[in-house]
């Protein structure tokens, strides 16, 4: 099996490198192969070091690598940060002004090939030539991006690429990335679709029903609205940007009480403004979905880069008692159909259902089978006025806890909502034992979350080694288990895709068999592994924590294992 | 109006079976500032179903729990955040939010200046009387300098903004200012801003004689009424129809100050416990609002797309 390839562009902002990976991406996919994209970028529009990284091969694949093959160095400080991370195998493409003296090296004379505002797409010839794409798939995907538009444009584009492939067939060395032939493996009648993690969410959120969506920009969440916009024309869906995150969540939460199937989505600074909207939905029992795309943090932390450092935070956000749920997705395709599910939960439950997602997942793009709609009904939010008991109560004190919800100016029914305690007819009251009668109607409402929770996915061996994670970091965690496999080893995973509520009988016993158990999160403290522990007793003992801003890779998490296996002794 | 008519109006309205005695203490000009606002509804003929009532917290934001409307008693300050969002899920029906000075234009002032700027088809009803009641008598915004309070002993330091200023500054499409003295002209104003097309702001001075009168030593609620009755100076509507002049002539007992004429107040003086201020219609200008500019994007994007179908034919 031909190893995967890992392709590294780096550059400052505003040299058009993701533009080269976008290309490069298309163009592979089209072609039927496996991509993974990622990115990291500095918080500017200009300058820094930027990052767009993909990975090539057999796949599927869902992370990164951390050494880099084919390295494209659109300014020095690139060859020097990146150095290190070269396999002995790599290639260096790099302008000959700043090329180092490394086997491997590529010096081009960019200046010779056309302007330099054109120096991005010489280098994705260059690059297409490395891999050997044929000539058309990368022009095609040129076409596509600049499109009739600008046709001057497109002939100096096609011009400096046939410049480029014509200098790389007299200098390129020998390599050996070619990629095999694909047409023989892939099915190319079989579409794809190239999506990020906040495109599968905006997509999820669309198909389960979504109508409102109020947001403050905020990265890594903003992508996610960006999304739903392209979108809205078509699916009737409205989207506004309030002035801040408290006007978001409680515009959300209007819509949803006048019936609009509604969402939030924002990152762990805009959701602590958010907390008190929260509570609100909680107290008048309306139906709002929260999307928080993690970042680091404490404060402004690291706004482009990755952590699951929020769990807790979005756990306990929102004074007062009140269940929530917290599905959080662990692959493209988690995002679609766990944004469609945590829709029709929160219309259900009538209480603030999560979306826990973070940066990585946000900006890691991969291709995918078109999704499967059946089985996503959308959401068709409040009761029948025709079907409620007279006199309507909006928060009639049932078994389950559920209230009949109508809407307002549908009926003769008059429709109430109050954020303080309130009677069955939702008027304020300071009574006491009709305030226990509904702290106890509202947490009753956690045993409908609990019928519904999605349980944790086992792959692999039981009984040996037990890699558990959960949100994001099942792809790099399931990689380094296959690797593992291969080294013979007996090695399992267990990802929750759902952190709350928590259903011991669909897991405890896998924790207690399991010879080794390692938990394995994107915080400093082990935030999961601490709610398992209080939700069942059972300490996992062993953690592999990252929170330097980056997401976590296979190797990153072999090595760990290696070198805690050697702490803490060969069991 | 008859007493019967009254009388009529209170049982169609008021949840009187069920909510009262109210909150308010004896005196308080809420009560008729809620009866301005179900009169004013009565007069355009609106259906209890088709309006929806929502607040904030704090003594005017009790007024839905007495009103039987679709109503909502939010949280403070956000009610004009909720407000925005069941007008854009539900344009068809007719949005009012009841709030006091600070929950308006203190814990809610981000919301209240870009809801004025948005423009989108709701009424807001602010009362102000210049402190916050229901905590107990700590300065708000409009708290005027050198005013004593629960939180300012020694008198006031900061300086009283005036929010019907702000509501035109910020792009409010109507704003008037009346008072709890001058009922029949706020009966009038009130009706002006729920027909009002656009983002309408309705300021109401009124005064708290428990928190605020009687650590200024102001008087009884009687004296405080008269003092807004002295202060206020009509201005001349900007718009031909409903100046407060004719509004006023219904109930004549009530008509503005002596100096009821445009250009006798060169500004307001809220930043004292005695300055005058002007009543009336402050701003009224035409332009689109929110839902209009909505349904146009829609309506120019589908044509682009049918364009774009057909070129590519």
């Amino acid at each position: 099996m031909q190893q995967d390839i890992q392709i590294l562009i780096g550059g400052e902002a505003g040299q058009g490198l993701v533009t080269i990976g976008q290309l490069l991406g298309k163009a592979l996919v089209r072609a039927g192969r496996e991509i993974f994209a990622s990115q990291t970028y500095h918080s500017r529009v200009r300058g820094g070091h930027n990052t767009f990284a993909m990975r090539v091969g057999a796949g599927p694949f869902a992370a990164p690598r951390e050494s880099i093959d084919i390295l494209v160095a659109l300014n020095a400080e690139t060859v020097e940060l990146h150095r290190p991370q070269l396999t002995k195998r790599a290639l260096i493409i790099a302008d000959a002004a700043f090329a180092p003296e490394l086997p491997g090296a590529i010096a081009v004379p960019f200046g010779e090939l056309g302007p330099e505002k054109l120096w991005n797409t010489a280098a994705l010839a260059l690059l297409g030539q490395v891999l050997g794409l044929q000539e058309q798939q990368l022009y095609q995907a040129v076409e596509a991006t600049l499109g009739q538009k600008k046709p001057e444009l497109l002939e100096e584009n096609q011009e400096i690429m046939k410049k480029s492939r014509e200098w790389a067939k007299a200098h390129l060395p020998e390599h050996d990335f070619v990629l095999a032939d694909a047409t023989a493996t892939a099915d190319s009648t079989q579409k794809r679709l190239l999506l990020n993690g906040n495109q599968a969410i905006a997509l999820g959120a669309l198909a389960g029903g979504l109508k409102f969506c109020a947001f403050y920009p905020m990265t890594p969440s903003t992508s996610v609205v960006l999304e739903l916009i392209t979108h809205a024309e078509t699916m009737g869906c409205v989207i506004e940007q309030a002035e801040d995150e408290i006007a978001a969540i409680n515009m959300a939460i209007g819509a949803a009480f006048a019936g609009a199937p509604a969402m939030v989505a924002t990152s762990g600074g805009g959701f602590a403004l958010m907390a008190e909207g929260i509570s609100l939905a909680a107290m008048t029992e309306t139906p709002v979905l929260t999307v928080v795309a993690q970042r680091p943090g404490p404060a402004t932390g690291m706004p482009t880069r990755t952590e699951q450092g929020d769990l807790e935070f979005v756990l306990h956000a929102g004074h007062g008692e009140f269940p929530r749920a917290i599905l959080a997705p662990g692959s493209i395709e988690e995002c679609f159909t766990l944004t469609a599910r945590a829709l029709a939960l929160t219309e259900r439950s009538q209480s603030p259902v999560f979306l826990l997602t973070d940066q990585f997942l946000a900006d890691s793009a991969r291709p995918v089978t078109p999704f499967e709609l059946n089985g996503i009904t959308p959401v068709r939010p409040g009761d029948d006025p025709e079907k409620v008991a007279t006199p309507y109560r909006r928060y009639r004190l049932t078994p389950d806890g559920l209230s009949p919800r109508l809407l307002p100016g549908l009926s003769e029914h008059l429709v109430v909502a109050d954020s303080d305690e309130h009677d069955e007819d939702g008027h304020l009251s300071e009574d006491y034992g009709l305030r226990t009668a509904m702290v106890k109607k509202r947490l009753q409402k956690l045993e409908l979350l609990k019928e519904e929770v999605t349980a944790p996915t086992l792959e692999g061996d039981q009984d040996a080694l037990l890699l558990v994670c959960w949100g994001s970091s099942l792809g790099p965690v399931r990689e380094a288990a296959a690797i593992l496999r291969d080294r013979g080893l007996k090695v399992g995973t267990l990802h929750f895709s759902q952190v709350w509520p928590l259903l011991p009988e669909q897991f405890l016993d896998l924790l207690q068999k399991a010879d080794r158990v390692v938990g394995v999160e994107g915080n400093a403290t082990g935030q999961f592994a601490r709610l398992i522990r209080r939700e069942t007793g059972f300490t996992i003992a062993e953690l592999i924590n990252r929170y330097d801003g980056l997401p976590f890779t296979a190797d990153f998490l072999l090595e760990r294992l290696e070198t805690q296996r050697a702490e803490t002794g060969d069991r | 109006m008859k007493m019967e008519k009254v009388e009529q109006l209170r049982h169609y309205y008021l949840r009187h079976d069920k909510k009262f005695p109210h909150v308010w203490c004896p005196g308080c000009g809420n009560g008729i500032i809620l009866g301005s606002l179900i009169r004013a509804i009565d007069k355009i003929g609106l259906s209890k179903d088709e309006v929806v009532l929502a607040s904030g917290i704090g003594c005017a934001g009790r007024m839905p729990v007495y009103a039987d409307f679709n109503t909502l008693h939010t949280t403070h300050g956000r009610a004009l955040t909720f407000a925005t969002g069941i007008k854009l899920a539900r344009p068809e029906l007719n949005l009012i939010t009841v709030m006091g000075d600070g929950d308006a234009t203190g814990i809610g002032g981000n919301h209240f200046i870009h809801a004025a700027r948005r423009n989108l088809n709701l009424t807001a009803i602010i009362i102000n009387n210049q402190i916050y009641g229901m905590t107990g008598g700590q300065y708000s915004p409009t708290t005027p300098y050198g005013a004593k309070a629960a939180t300012a002993t020694g008198g006031h330091l900061e300086h009283a903004f005036s929010i019907a200023d702000l509501a035109v500054t910020a792009g409010a499409s109507f704003v008037a200012r009346g008072t709890v003295y001058h009922v029949p002209h706020l009966d009038k104003l009130i009706e002006q801003g729920i027909r009002k097309n656009g983002f309408a702001v309705i300021e109401i001075m009124a005064y708290c004689h428990t928190q605020f009168g009687r650590r200024n030593k102001m008087g009884d609620a009687v004296t405080m009424m008269e003092k807004l009755r002295d202060r206020a100076v009509a201005v001349k509507d900007p718009g031909a129809a409903g100046s407060p002049g004719t509004a006023v002539a219904a109930g004549a007992s009530d008509t503005p100050g002596a100096a009821a004429s445009a250009g006798a107040l060169d500004s307001d003086s809220l930043d004292t416990l005695d300055g005058k201020f002007a009543i009336g219609v402050l701003t009224d200008v035409e332009k689109p609002d929110y839902i209009a500019e909505y349904a146009r994007l829609r309506a120019a994007s589908r044509l682009n797309a049918q364009n774009a179908g057909n070129a590519g034919k």
